[in-house]
């Protein structure tokens, strides 16, 4: 069967994806971002995950406003790099699992979370600007991902219970996929930034850090929460948090945060955070064994 | 009323992106969001009045979008999203705009944040 191996929490600027593509590791501006990314991409490397299930929003590239979708599922096997406005980025097509998105779409509409789906159309930075810092192509992918958009651009956007629900669902979801996969899950977004009007430019430290508590410690308060109480702390944008909580909601209550980073160099908040779910301890004379034991 | 948004309408300066702003600034955003295919750029960039005719803008509108006014556009309903295209069209970074619709130059934004060269 699938299991969950754990959960990244993750900022998705598009200059995050700039600074990989520019080689900006040495550089002393971005060597804070890059640094902050290292332990995520040892504990991957390590644990050889086989799929990532990615929630992400789109930013008006895939999906335009004369049909945009509040959830959209990808079934595909393989998605090109979106050109969002300079052609694509110089990185391979991302590579889909169709099968356990096609379970996931099976599972999600039979407990009537009626989520729409799409194949063969391009994802932008929502996904893959954060995901070179991580889980880098050499050459390519390390292995395949599930896309699950938010629409979070539109109001009414999905409400930050429901995101929280979506993400228990995907858990049951996955949990119950016959295949030996191993998954991790990943909310992308924020943290606090606003990019309209004169209050553009906002930030909130303070806001920011007690979010990064509260999601790993306490994230039924953060459920509780409004999104004009997430704009008030955290800028328009900042309500892009509300897919941190879906990737938390697809996580026992004993998933553990490992690791977390936090850089606000500019217009917005870059954090990373990486949970990790108890080790199943399984000695090498194999599982009937641990049965015996436990 | 959407519930989730009360209390927003008290914060200054801010444009929420909602179905009335999305339906009267449809025809702009297309426009604008056009930008991920590399021939509608070629034609923005060769011929600018042949595309804004192609979208049927009207005259407000193909004038922010000439002068690249950000504030206006922002006021009149683009998505931040879609101006981020203009943005990669002209060569004109997220900081830039940002700072446009402060009604600041780049410079005097760049002064408020803590790693002005992370661009």
């Amino acid at each position: 069967m699938a299991k969950i191996l754990g959960g990244i929490g993750t900022s998705h600027v598009p200059t995050i994806g700039g600074a990989y593509d520019r080689n900006k590791q040495n550089d002393p501006d971005w060597g804070p971002l890059f640094s902050g990314y290292e332990p995520v991409k040892a504990w991957l490397a390590q644990r050889k995950p086989d799929v990532l299930v990615f929630f992400y929003n789109d930013h008006a590239t895939t999906f335009f406003f004369d049909h945009y979708p509040t959830f959209a599922l990808g079934v595909g096997a393989e998605y090109a790099i979106a050109d969002e406005g300079l052609g694509p980025r110089a990185v391979p097509p991302l590579k889909g699992h169709a099968g356990l998105a096609r379970h996931m779409a099976d599972v999600l509409v039979n407990e009537e979370f009626d989520i729409s789906v799409f194949q063969d159309l391009p994802i932008d930075h929502g996904v893959h600007s954060p995901l070179t810092m991580f889980w880098p192509p050499s050459p390519d992918w390390p292995g395949r991902i599930v896309p699950v958009e938010i629409n979070v651009l539109q109001h009414p956007i999905p409400t930050p219970a429901r995101c929280w629900k979506l993400g228990q669902a995907v858990r049951r979801a996955v949990l119950s996929y016959p295949e030996d996969l191993k998954v991790v899950i990943v909310g992308t977004g924020g943290l606090s930034h606003q990019m309209n009007g004169e209050r553009a430019g906002f930030n909130n430290e303070k806001w920011d850090r007690k979010f990064l508590d509260l999601i790993a410690r306490d994230p039924k308060k953060l459920v509780a929460m409004r999104h004009a109480d997430y704009i008030r702390l955290g800028g328009t944008e900042g309500a892009e948090e509300i897919m941190w909580l879906a990737m938390r909601g697809a996580l026992s209550p004993r998933a553990r945060k490992i690791h977390q980073n936090y850089y606000l160099p500019m217009t917005t908040a870059m954090a990373v955070a990486l949970f990790e779910e108890p080790m199943q301890k399984v000695p090498a004379s194999g599982k009937a064994s641990a049965r015996t034991s436990a | 009323m959407n519930p989730q948004l009360k209390g927003v309408e008290k914060l200054t300066g801010t444009y929420l992106f909602d179905l009335a702003t999305s339906a009267k600034a449809l025809r702009l955003n297309r426009f604008l969001h056009g930008f991920t295919v590399a021939a509608n750029r070629t034609l923005f960039k060769d011929d600018p009045e042949g595309a804004f005719d192609k979208a049927r803008l009207s005259a407000e509108e193909r004038r922010m979008v000439r002068e690249l006014d950000w504030a206006a556009l922002m006021r009149y309903g683009a998505s931040f999203f879609c101006l981020e295209k203009l943005g990669r069209v002209k060569g004109v970074s997220n900081p830039e705009m940002v700072a446009g619709f402060r009604g600041e130059t780049l410079e005097e934004f760049l002064k408020t944040r803590n790693v002005p060269g992370a661009r």
